[in-house]
């Protein structure tokens, strides 16, 4: 049983890491670029994705084939948000790529790794404030049990209004060079 | 700055791809793991977190060091890790586009070849990545090509505040281009 947890983490690892290597995302000007709204390749492929898994996911789900996993809603999602894009716009790429990017060759990103391992200690170091200060107060569920209707209703709109993105994006801005 | 997209794949391929990958292992982990969990990255870099916290005796107990030091899925995690290395590995010698590098080009044209600025930045910006990871309960793999796609509550937060905090830090880092509309 932990040969098999241990080949399915290193086998979708490395299915992963290869897409993301192979379509660029990992590239520390484009993750840049993205943030300052300058490229969006990175943004197409995320909505991409999220479009396409969202739909198979609920179409599953519908059809009792998987249970949907849910992340519970409190004011660490809000705070430890935040305090992680700050993280990954001063690093220039996210935990999956900063992993990838080790086996590109790019040295810093090494660093990063005991870095982000060191983060997460220092936060079981300061759980006990932060959970009596944030983490409380929690809602569970998808976003179509706030708003009381049914998960077609927001998967629709969701999608189309990605793709729109999506498509506005891939109109204005070429991927061909990052403008700075 | 020049980027050769003819040799990377289209971000279309790319996003169908992870997609495909998304769905497919998450029915391999839910039988697994125990509990059904979309597949993420950060309790991956929480089990190097738990191994290292098992030299404080403080810390013996403590509720995030035992979830990623027990669960199944951080030890699942800890391997993806691995394996986006050498997935990252294999693809850039595949394409011809390995290249050992220091330094981002695009920093060093900004912000100079000191390498100890950029080391130190290196390290705060990840010690603030792992510690959000944590707090925020994922990463932009957990918390948006996963949760996002489940359309959970709190990771629709999580992933907002993810660029909320990248697009402000990214701005402060580089204002000269920040702030105009040049697209072409």
């Amino acid at each position: 049983m932990l040969l098999i947890k241990i080949l399915f983490g290193l086998i979708t690892g490395f299915l992963f890491g290869y897409i993301l290597t192979r379509t660029g995302v990992t590239k520390y000007p484009r993750v840049m670029g993205m943030l300052l709204l300058k490229d969006f390749k990175i943004l197409k492929f995320m909505l991409t994705a999220v479009i396409s898994s969202m739909i198979l996911f609920y179409l599953l789900g519908d059809a009792g084939l998987l249970t949907l996993s849910l992340k519970t809603l409190d004011w660490g999602k809000l705070v430890g948000g935040l305090i992680f894009g700050v993280g990954m716009g001063l690093l220039g790429y996210c935990p999956g790529t900063l992993a990838a990017r080790i086996g590109e060759g790019k040295r810093e990103s090494i660093i990063a790794l005991f870095g982000m391992a060191f983060g997460i200690f220092i936060y079981a170091w300061t759980i006990k404030p932060v959970k009596s200060a944030l983490l409380t107060g929690e809602i569970t569920g998808d976003i179509s049990v706030l708003l009381g209707i049914n998960h077609w209703f927001i998967i629709i709109p969701a999608a189309v209004l990605f793709a729109g993105i999506i498509w506005l994006a891939n109109k204005h801005v070429s991927d061909d060079r990052v403008n700075f | 700055m020049q980027i050769d997209n003819s040799r990377e794949w289209h971000w279309l391929k790319g996003g169908l791809l992870t997609s495909l990958l998304s769905v497919a292992t998450y029915f391999v982990f839910s039988a697994i793991a125990e509990r059904h969990y979309p597949f993420g990255v950060t309790a991956g870099f929480g089990y190097i977190a738990a191994a290292f916290a098992r030299f404080f005796d403080g810390l013996r107990d403590n509720p995030v060091i035992q979830r990623f030091g027990t669960k199944p899925d951080a030890l699942i995690e800890f391997f993806l890790v691995i394996g986006l290395i050498i997935g990252g590995f294999t693809a850039a010698k595949l394409s011809k586009t390995w290249s050992p590098e220091w330094l981002p080009a695009t920093w060093v044209k900004y912000h100079g070849k000191s390498s100890t600025r950029r080391v130190a930045v290196v390290i705060l910006g990840s010690i603030l990545l792992g510690y959000g990871a944590a707090m925020s309960g994922g990463c932009t793999t957990g918390n948006i090509l996963q949760g996002w796609a489940h359309l959970s509550l709190g990771s629709i937060v999580a992933g907002a505040s993810f660029f909320a905090g990248g697009i402000i830090t990214a701005r402060l880092l580089y204002p000269r281009t920040g702030g105009d509309h040049a697209a072409h």
